[in-house]
């Protein structure tokens, strides 16, 4: 169960810790804990991942296509035009009661819906990385809808970057059906989907998505990869998501602290070396070794 | 049944798509890297703020930065109907947009989006205000947005806004939490970006900022930007925070300065 309340006495041991580089697992200031990831576990769903951070946080995610409408009503002109030939992403993150026990009944809402709203910010747009382009079916009428759908099973802290890891992972793993377009002549056009199993593609730009790395704020110094401990004892988290070509795709601090100016660009630097390593010794591992651990 | 009587609309509708003149393209900046309305791309706009706007609320604050004007209301401490005890103070803000202040009509209750940006909201002024002088109470903040300009410096001044405002009320602080916005278009940095222009954006920053304890009360970057661009927008962003921060103080100091 995770804890809501830490004593004075705990915190200070974390924050003593911290200080000379020494956690209570053992583990480094910068040291992340054993990643197992495994895909294509959902026969129903277009692509799907799994993801277990050490013996705790489980996200688990799950991407369906859909056919839906362009939205372009009520944006100008131009930005109409961009818009028609695009298809969509469609976030949302829950965290299921089974995780924590903060998580039953309402106690999830608030988080949820940050969650969902900070992988809607990232994933929604040219940085995302998914080519939206190739999603569009017949320009102005019809687009591919992704349906991105993350559901927390366990937390052990940390939920941020393992869930943006999922979901690329999942969408490394998405295949979109194909669509064959019949021109009825007089403007008119038609689609129809192949049944073919075979024909079906990988969705492009999977590999331009970006990942997440959190650090926490604890007393002078920061930490990635929290527990729920040292959570608890967090002043502040900055999340810097970062994808393949070295690019800042967003930034987000979270929690009830403040940052000093000069710790802000610090972080922000070694939080994008952090990530840059992680981009290159971390390719996406296709099989799975079963997680039942 | 067919209601022949009545002549039925159609049963779908759209907001209708704003077809501009084709000769017409709109130029963000001209030959001299002046914008639009005149400004350079670091200059933030001139901001109207004023206390005091509303009587039946504790403190409450008033800001019009362009087109964009936002009204806040601060109502407390007051007792938390949390029946748990906490040792701090509770705050509790809640953002609305008025139906009419965005391009598209908005929906009159609460949506996701909203309730995003009122935690944002919390996290940025948390980190300034003394709640740990105010067990069992509640300071709740009502923002509400009665016309958008621009997404990221909408909500940057709602933080200015709302910062002034509870100062107002005269619940103890430890600074004031000046905000601002940036755009990042075509690899260039525009300080508070208008609706237009916005349009045109790959990414946009906004930052709140403590000047007196130089601390960062909350940053929230989206877009696809590199790291050094990034790094110059925040020093950007805290030298308008620093710009805004004594228009907070001369709007807090102006009731006071009249009655002497």
């Amino acid at each position: 169960m995770a804890p809501v309340l830490i004593s004075a006495l705990e915190a200070d041991y974390i924050l003593k810790g911290i200080d000379d580089n020494l956690r209570a697992d053992g583990r480094g200031r910068l040291d992340y804990r054993e990643v197992i990831l495994e895909t294509g576990l959902i026969t129903q769903a277009h692509g799907s991942a799994r993801c277990r951070l050490g013996e705790g946080t489980d996200v688990l995610v799950g991407v369906k296509v859909d056919i839906g409408t362009v939205d372009i009503d009520g944006t100008e002109e131009e930005v109409a035009t961009v818009k028609a030939k695009r298809g969509r992403v469609v976030c949302n993150v829950e965290c299921s009661p089974i995780a924590s026990q903060q998580f039953a009944g309402r106690g999830a809402d608030d988080i949820n819906n940050e969650l969902t709203q900070m992988m809607s910010r990232v994933l929604n747009g040219p940085q995302g990385g998914l080519n939206l382009e190739k999603l569009c079916i017949i320009p102005g009428k019809a687009c591919w809808i992704v349906y991105i759908d993350a559901l927390v099973l366990d937390y052990a802290g940390n939920i941020v970057d393992t869930m943006f890891m999922t979901t690329r992972a999942a969408l490394f793993n998405t295949q979109v059906p194909k669509a064959i377009i019949h021109d009825l002549g007089d403007g008119e056009v038609e689609f129809d989907l192949s049944e073919d199993v075979e024909e079906w593609e990988r969705i492009e730009g999977w590999e331009h998505v970006p990942i997440s790395v959190t650090l926490n704020k604890i007393g002078s110094r920061h930490i990635v990869d929290a527990t729920p401990l040292e959570e608890l004892t967090t002043e502040a988290k900055l999340h810097v998501m970062v994808n393949r070509n070295g690019k800042i795709c967003g930034i987000q601090k979270s929690g009830s602290g403040s940052i000093e100016h000069s710790l802000l660009n610090e972080m922000v630097q070694e939080e994008y070396d952090i990530n840059e390593k992680r981009m290159r010794n971390k390719p996406v591992e296709k099989l799975g070794f079963f997680a039942a651990t | 049944m067919v209601d022949r009587r009545r002549i039925q609309g159609p049963e779908v509708s759209v907001a209708p798509i704003i077809i501009k003149s084709a000769d017409k393209r709109t130029c963000l900046k001209d030959e001299h890297s002046r914008r639009r309305d005149g400004r350079n791309l670091e200059d933030i706009c001139p901001i109207f703020l004023k206390t005091g706007l509303i009587s039946q609320a504790n403190g409450s604050a008033f800001i019009e930065i362009r087109r964009t004007k936002i009204a806040c209301g601060v109502y407390g401490p007051r007792q938390t109907k949390i029946p748990s005890f906490s040792g701090k103070g509770n705050l509790n803000v809640e953002i609305k947009f008025a139906p009419f202040s965005c391009q598209k009509r908005r929906q009159p209750y609460r949506d996701a989006q909203e309730k995003d940006l009122s935690q944002l909201v919390i996290e940025a002024l948390v980190p300034s205000i003394r709640l740990d002088l105010l067990p069992k109470s509640t300071i709740d903040i009502y923002i509400t947005v009665l016309e958008n300009d621009g997404t990221a410096s909408c909500l940057a001044a709602a933080i200015t806004c709302a910062s002034v405002a509870v100062a107002d009320a005269g619940i103890e602080m430890l600074d004031l939490v000046p905000a601002s916005s940036a755009s990042y278009i075509g690899g260039e940095i525009y300080m508070d970006s208008d609706l237009a222009e916005e349009q045109h954006e790959t990414g946009y920053l906004i930052l709140s900022y403590m000047p007196s304890l130089k601390e960062v009360t909350h940053i929230l970057q989206s877009g696809d930007v590199d790291l050094a661009l990034t790094t110059q927008a925040i020093e950007q962003c805290t030298d308008a925070c620093s710009k805004i921060y004594s228009v907070m103080i001369n709007s807090l100091l102006l009731p006071i300065r009249d009655t002497q």
